[in-house]
């Protein structure tokens, strides 16, 4: 069996059947959304191709069978996560590390010095138990059965997620690492973040997301993310999305952040791995005077495939947005880029600005682009842009004649082209962010 | 009183005579009651019967319907408006024989007004409101026909073309844009009547523009016309359609299908200033192939109608092609501009450029809806794309939904889009230099506009101004 899914099968059912008892547990109120969420999904049609999002990308390809929707075998592929866990704390600058494994077990290091700042950083299930009204105000506000049947999935299913909230006026000096392992191949997980930032409260978050089956053949791993984030007003919130994952793998992941008067978002998807990984990254502009930046990069290579959509909602005035999302090609790899600026009616005086940069490396690489614009106001300041081509010959040229060797003079090339998207990035995660560039330019 | 009746009624003799030499057709008056609303396999088999074709064509007709029967309505773009659209009620054939009998006062007093600040005839306005087919510029269209036909230049309207040349309409009908390409291009097939025929022989280069402004004073224009034009090697051509007055009609849907089809060498440029009245649904399929060495341009203006859907192709199918696309849209009151273009490079050292500018104006809406595809090992493609959008109201909206596919690497794209209102600044500086703020800022657009307006003929040109003059008034509260 390849890591293919067959939807034309008929004999497939891709329902998901009675919630397991472990996933009633809790109050009232999310066992009702559990269950409308599963209902949203089972009722839900699977989205139609050649429909926007999924233009580029067979939806059947995360979809599971009903037999192994729920299955909690995700394997023994975690031995290493040990190792990379010490590897981060040693290297320092960490308030500390979150380990998930499948979205079931989820385990704390180092993260001492930030309880004792007054920042919560629990178990989602134990976060239900603590702060149970503080949790009800904020899971599936952003992300829910509306959102998409993909998102119902996860909102039905997910068995543990991570919980962080900064108080108001707390400042979280390094950032926080959160470490998410998928199991090996045939494993299915549903991971599931929600993050407070209260008021003028400052966050870093690095969301590694890694494992996965590393066999291209055998049955893929599944996993299907959601990610929720608020900043309240005055909040200052980094989030880098470090996707990692192995080359059997398949992906979903949602995020959606809110940010409200005179908040500050930085939104960072940097995806490396998988067989195919589609992202859906969007930030709602909530108060007057909000900033969002987001910066994005994608590398494939091989048979890669990456589908990323990015969303800037302006949904108030006086605000303002930006994105940069570059994408670096080798090989047979494939990008398809969306991304949408919205600023609605009553959101007044805005600037926002997107760009989409495709570099092809190859003759078979192929990138598609379609940055979109919706404006429902005159006072606007909008432009977009989006680029494909390969390196600049002459460029190359240049260098060669300057005693530098092909290879390198294309490395040279690539790093400057993603080195505006890495600034800003704390140094130890950028030295390892330009380690990937350089690993996926070199492995043949 | 009594002479307008008897000049409609030789009207409609006439026209009567008309068909009855042409399509061997007696019964006019008879006919006006038996053509009933909707569209069905009845209709298409009358109205092909009608124009005595040949069985090929009424074939194509009768496929082209279920295709349309079978198709969903697009559920992008404007759905709610498209859902207005009740296909029972309209009239597929008769409805230009209706539109004779309407009498001038009929016509909207917007569009009357607009005549008269265009400065347009009498005659002429009567001719654009829909109410007559006469009018004395027929010398012209004759003789202008006359200096064609020396060079060999076929320039009809389409029946007679089918008539004339089925050889080469058979060749061509549909080869551009087939049935399948989508429901509206499904319905003009099986119910298309009119429009125009073009065919230029190798090596001719028609030095004025054709007009279909000439050609449909003899041959009413449909509200399915369907055009083609066909460029032979090295040869040149520029035709223009429509015209900057409003054209009036009753009926709300009109789906035309233009297809191009320029040959080694050869160079086609189609104008298109669209006013329709702001009650029509104008949704348009309008594709060119460029073979060797080709150069195709389309300029495309949308001024009018309530919901235009129309995005000009070109297909690059041959080494050395040449595409252009000029687009400007202009969205007043409930309008909604649904434009765009697509460029498909299918060969080597092709290129292209699109350039459009939108204007959204009170609660108007403009959308750029664009497809640039690059196919697999074509070297040497260059592309570059330019959008720019003007807002003007506090309700205007514009959306901007480009899509790249591009699967080749050694290929440079580039892809630009701007939003903004009127600068404050630019406003100020003008209202320094003693410019009222209205004509600061028709001045503004007018600039913006520019692009295009350069590219039209001078009378076009100047009438386009006047146009967005007169869409500008009392822009400012």
């Amino acid at each position: 069996m390849s890591n293919k899914t067959d939807t034309k099968n008929s004999t497939s059912d891709f329902s998901i059947p009675d919630l397991a008892p472990e996933l009633l547990r809790g109050p009232n109120w999310l066992r009702d959304i559990r269950k409308k969420s599963r209902e949203t999904f089972n009722n839900a049609p699977v989205p139609r191709r050649g429909l926007h999002l999924w233009r580029y990308t067979d939806p059947g390809k995360f979809l599971i069978d009903r037999e192994r929707v729920l299955d909690t075998d995700y394997g023994e592929n975690f031995n290493a996560v040990e190792k990379i866990v010490q590897n981060h704390l040693r290297q320092g600058n960490l308030s500390g590390v979150v380990t998930d494994l499948a979205g079931r077990r989820i385990d704390f290091f180092g993260t001492e010095n930030l309880v004792a700042q007054g920042v919560t950083v629990l178990r989602l299930s134990e976060a239900i138990e603590q702060h149970p009204e503080l949790v009800e105000r904020y899971l599936y506000q952003l992300v829910n059965s509306a959102t998409g049947k993909f998102e119902a999935m996860n909102g039905a299913l997910w068995n543990d997620g991570i919980f962080v909230y900064v108080p108001d006026g707390v400042t979280v000096e390094q950032p926080l690492h959160l470490l998410r392992e998928s199991g090996l191949g045939g494993s299915v997980q549903y991971p599931r973040l929600l993050v407070v930032v209260g008021k003028n409260a400052e966050l870093t978050l690095v969301d590694e997301y890694g494992g996965g089956s590393t066999d291209r053949d055998a049955v893929a791993s599944y996993a299907n993310s959601a990610v929720e984030i608020f900043g309240l007003e005055d909040s200052r919130i980094s989030y880098v999305c470090l996707q990692r994952q192995a080359s059997g793998m398949n992906s979903y992941l949602t995020h959606r952040a809110r940010i409200e008067r005179g908040a500050r978002m930085l939104t960072m998807p940097l995806a490396f791995g998988g067989a195919l990984a589609k992202q859906n990254f969007g930030v709602q502009l909530n108060g007057r005077g909000a900033e969002s930046v987001m910066r994005g990069l994608l590398f494939g290579s091989g048979h890669q495939q990456g589908d990323n959509h990015t969303l800037h909602w302006h949904a108030a005035g006086e605000t303002v947005s930006s994105i940069d999302f570059k994408v670096v090609l080798r090989e047979r790899a494939r990008s398809a880029y969306t991304g949408l600026i919205r600023i609605e009616k009553d959101a007044r005086t805005c600037e926002a600005y997107q760009e989409n940069r495709n570099l092809l490396l190859s003759r078979d690489a192929r990138a598609r682009t379609i940055p979109e614009l919706e404006i429902l106001n005159e006072d606007v300041r909008c432009s977009h842009g989006a680029t494909i081509g390969p390196i600049d010959p002459n460029s190359v040229f240049y260098l060669q004649s300057r005693g530098i060797r092909l290879a390198d003079a294309v490395r040279m090339i690539v790093s400057g082209f993603v080195m505006t998207t890495l600034t800003g990035l704390p140094e130890n995660l950028r030295a390892r962010i330009n380690d990937f560039v350089s690993q996926r330019l070199e492995q043949e | 009183m009594a002479s307008e009746i008897n000049q409609r009624n030789r009207d409609l003799a006439s026209l009567g005579e008309d068909y009855a030499t042409k399509y061997g057709f007696h019964d006019p008056v008879d006919y006006f009651h038996k053509g009933a609303r909707g569209v069905n396999h009845e209709v298409v088999e009358m109205i092909s019967k009608m124009k005595n074709e040949p069985k090929w064509m009424a074939d194509i007709r009768h496929q082209a319907l279920d295709i349309f029967l079978s198709k969903p309505m697009p559920d992008w773009a404007d759905s709610e408006m498209l859902a207005e659209i009740d296909f029972d009620n309209i009239y597929y054939f008769m409805k230009p024989i209706k539109d004779q009998q309407k009498s001038w006062d009929d016509v909207p007093e917007y569009i009357k007004n607009t005549f008269d600040k265009l400065g347009i005839p009498e005659a002429e306005r009567k001719f654009l409101g829909g109410v007559s087919a006469q009018y004395e510029s027929e010398v012209v269209y004759h003789s202008m026909r006359e200096d064609l036909q020396k060079q060999g230049i076929v320039f009809l309207d389409m029946d007679s073309g089918l008539r004339e040349r089925p050889d080469v309409v058979k060749e061509y009908f549909g080869s551009v844009i087939p049935a399948m390409d989508n429901k509206f291009a499904a319905l003009n097939t099986a119910v298309w009547s009119g429009g125009s025929f073009i065919y230029v022989p190798p090596g001719v280069n028609v030095t004025v523009p054709l007009q279909a402004y000439f050609r449909i004073n003899a041959e009413n224009m449909g509200q399915f016309e369907r055009t083609l034009i066909i460029a032979d090697k090295g040869s040149r051509v520029h035709y223009i359609e429509g015209c900057t007055a409003p054209v009036y009609s009753t009926d709300s849907l009109h789906s035309a299908v233009v297809e191009l089809v320029a040959l080694e060498d050869s160079y086609i440029r189609y104008t298109t200033i669209q006013n329709w009245a702001h009650n029509i649904f104008n949704l348009v399929t309008k594709r060119a192939s460029a073979y060797r060495n080709a150069t195709v341009e389309w300029v495309d203006g949308n001024m009018g109608s309530r919901l235009t859907m129309k995005y000009p192709c070109i297909q690059l199918l041959e080494e050395g092609a040449k595409g252009e696309i000029l687009s400007v849209a202009f969205a007043g009151k409930n309008q909604h501009q649904d434009t765009g273009a697509k460029m498909i490079h299918a060969a080597p050292n092709t290129s292209s450029r699109v350039t459009s500018k939108s204007i959204s104006k009170d609660n108007g809406r403009s959308s750029y809806r664009g497809l640039i595809k690059v196919h697999k090992n074509m070297p040497g493609v260059k592309v570059s794309v330019e959008c720019d959008a003007l807002l003007i109201g506090e309700e205007a909206r514009s959306d901007t939904y480009p899509t790249m596919e591009i699967d080749h690497d050694q290929v440079k794209i580039e892809h630009e889009a701007r939003v903004s209102k009127v600068a404050e600044e630019q406003l100020f500086y003008l209202c320094s230099r003693g410019l009222t703020e209205d004509d600061a800022r028709l001045l503004i657009v007018n600039g913006f506009m520019e692009p295009f307006t350069k590219e039209l003929p001078l009378e076009y040109a100047v009438e386009l101004n006047r146009l967005i003059e007169l869409e500008m008034e009392g822009s400012i509260g």
